[in-house]
């Protein structure tokens, strides 16, 4: 369960550029949950989501997640409960592009320092699932875009978490892999994940599986 | 030990190759010339220290016109006299100037029944038959000696030139090493006769007398004593020479100095540039590393990895490069700045000295620095919200 509580976001706040992101927003997400949330760019979308994965604090209100105050949890509280719970798919999929595909997804595990065989079958799994265990040791920068995208997927899903987040997941990709990335979304809901992704694609707003579609509108809910 | 995040911290190494590369190579380098500058003072030093004890402890010579003159040898007998006197050695030195090479000999006088006032002298005398040498017209030089001679044609004898233009032609019989390349480098050892012959004196003068006292707490005691007694002389003490061997090496050190603070200002500019910030590229990546649930100290564990691969490298590097230029190269152009560039006095090897002391402090100053370098900056964008990191 997740509970966004009166959340205000000001970004460069006191200073001549402030900007307001977020509007005193009230929001709950139910575990299992698959939520879309659309508006145009600047709407405060993939603000959210950062404080929904604790990757930013509010200004005001809290986030709470599963009966944790997650904003007001000190900074590396909120590095673990991300590596524990939260698989996070960003718009530019943030992958280091000087490390090999392996690499790249195993670096959410790296801290924990896992049982080397084990992370290994759990790799190529992912690898398997995403039609791209033949890439295994490419390096990052030398692989296509909807590549790029599986590996950042495969990467959200190494620390088998029960929270995925995306952010306009499909902005670089082609329609033949917007539809792959949607099967992959469907198979993750079908597990009981809860699924929030932050979009302006259309094709997401009708999907039969989605829950919910939230509009987002200058920091502010206008739409559930 | 996390051995997934080393493996991080050295793909992150290899993945940044031309940079890493050029870090270790610059680091190299300044580790390279603090250590060559720690490396040639110690063994000055070192030399400089045994030099030291080797000194006698009072030194009387005669004066004339406030010049040095040959002392009469009646004046051993006199001094044996004076109260905690314990032996009175006459020495008969002086230096010849071998013109084809441009450098001076120190051609010092022994006779197998004196006793010698050099620890590396008696040896040598143990070693050598004097009076073999004295029959044969023979001599035993120093290493560097032999060097000089060699480069010079003069594979087994050599031919001194007398006041009165007259050549005397003495053999080789064997070579030396002194306890200090300093010592054993220009020092030519042949029979009290044979050194008078030469430089033309007359065999009732020796160079200078060197006295050894019973109980050194009365070494100013007796030197004004000998003072009163021969007011024509100079009566030289132990720490009189020791305030002008240091005064010399202090001067030395001094350039020390001056050149270990600019390496040593050089290497903590190219800290400081480094402290100052961190690329775009890397915050990039340490806000990734954040946003994918890395705590702050996992970040900084790896970045202490990574820092501590390329000091250490570096560091060793360094030292290995050091000890090969100042050991086995001689320290071309360094070491004439510390020792001077003379020709009077033949070339000599700088001792070997390794002292822990020495590399602690060259590792503790650089290494800790460096790494404070990476990490500090890292610290303070790992500090932020991931958020703000990547945008």
């Amino acid at each position: 369960m997740i509970e966004c509580k009166n959340i205000t976001k000001i970004f460069n706040q006191n200073r001549p550029d402030e900007q307001s992101a977020l509007k005193d927003i009230s929001l709950s997400f139910a575990k299992g949950e698959f939520i879309v949330l659309k508006g145009a760019s600047g709407s405060g979308k993939s603000t959210l989501l950062a404080l929904i994965a604790a990757l930013s604090k509010p200004t005001l209100g809290e986030v709470i997640v599963d009966g944790k105050r997650i904003s007001k949890m000190p900074d590396n509280f909120t590095a673990l409960f991300r590596r524990e719970n939260i698989g996070f798919i960003f718009q530019k999929y943030n992958l280091i592009p000087t490390l090999s595909t392996y690499d790249n997804i195993i670096v959410p595990m790296i801290p924990s320092n896992p049982d080397e065989k084990e992370l290994d079958k759990q790799v190529d799994k992912l690898l398997e699932m995403f039609f791209i265990t033949d890439k295994k040791n490419a390096i990052i920068k030398n692989l296509s875009g909807g590549e790029q995208q599986r590996v950042a997927i495969a990467r959200a899903l190494i620390n088998n978490p029960s929270i995925i987040i995306a952010d306009e997941p499909t902005a670089n990709l082609d329609a033949k892999l917007s539809l792959d990335f949607i099967d992959i979304i469907k198979k993750l809901k079908s597990e009981n994940r809860t699924i929030i992704i932050a979009t302006h694609d259309p094709l997401f707003f009708d999907l039969p599986f989605v829950d919910r579609v939230i509009e987002l509108k200058n920091g502010e809910i206008v739409c559930f | 030990m996390n051995h997934f995040l080393i493996g991080f911290s050295i793909s992150s190494l290899l993945r940044r190759g031309s940079k890493s590369f050029f870090t270790i190579f610059i680091f190299t380098i300044l580790i390279f010339l603090l250590s060559s500058i720690l490396f040639i003072s110690n063994s000055i030093k070192e030399e400089l220290f045994i030099t030291l004890k080797s000194l006698p402890q009072i030194t009387v010579q005669k004066l004339q016109a406030g010049r040095h003159k040959n002392i009469e040898i009646s004046k051993v007998d006199e001094l044996l006299k004076l109260n905690g006197v314990q032996s009175a050695i006459p020495r008969v030195w002086g230096y010849y100037y071998f013109e084809r090479a441009g450098v001076n000999f120190s051609v010092v006088g022994i006779d197998s029944f004196d006793k010698q006032y050099k620890k590396s002298f008696q040896q040598i005398v143990k070693d050598t038959d004097f009076d073999e040498l004295s029959k044969n017209n023979t001599m035993v030089v120093g290493v560097g000696v032999k060097r000089v001679l060699e480069e010079n044609y003069y594979k087994d004898f050599f031919n001194f030139v007398k006041p009165n233009g007259e050549l005397k032609k003495i053999k080789i019989a064997s070579t030396f090493k002194g306890s200090t390349s300093l010592e054993s480098n220009d020092i030519i050892l042949m029979p009290k006769d044979l050194v008078l012959e030469i430089f033309g004196m007359s065999k009732d003068e020796v160079t200078d007398i060197v006295l050894e006292v019973a109980n050194p707490k009365e070494i100013q005691t007796i030197s004004k004593k000998i003072k009163n007694l021969f007011p024509d002389t100079r009566v030289i003490n132990n720490s009189d020479l020791r305030v002008s061997y240091q005064n010399i090496f202090d001067y030395k050190s001094g350039m020390f100095l001056a050149l270990f603070i600019v390496s040593a200002f050089t290497f903590f500019m190219i800290v400081y540039d480094k402290a100052s910030g961190l690329s775009s590229e890397e915050k990039r990546e340490i806000g990734i590393l954040k946003a994918l649930g890395w705590k702050i100290d996992d970040i900084l564990k790896s970045k202490f990895f990574e820092a501590f691969i390329v000091s250490f490298i570096s560091f060793l590097s360094g030292i290995i490069l050091s000890l090969f230029f100042v050991y086995t190269l001689q320290a071309p152009i360094l070491r004439d700045i510390f020792i001077g560039y003379s020709r009077l006095k033949p070339d000599f090897d700088l001792p070997f000295i390794l002292d822990f002391q020495t590399l602690s402090l060259l590792f503790f100053l650089t290494i800790p620095l460096y790494i404070a370098a990476i990490i500090i900056p890292s610290w303070r964008v790992a500090s932020m919200n991931a958020d703000e990191v990547m945008r």
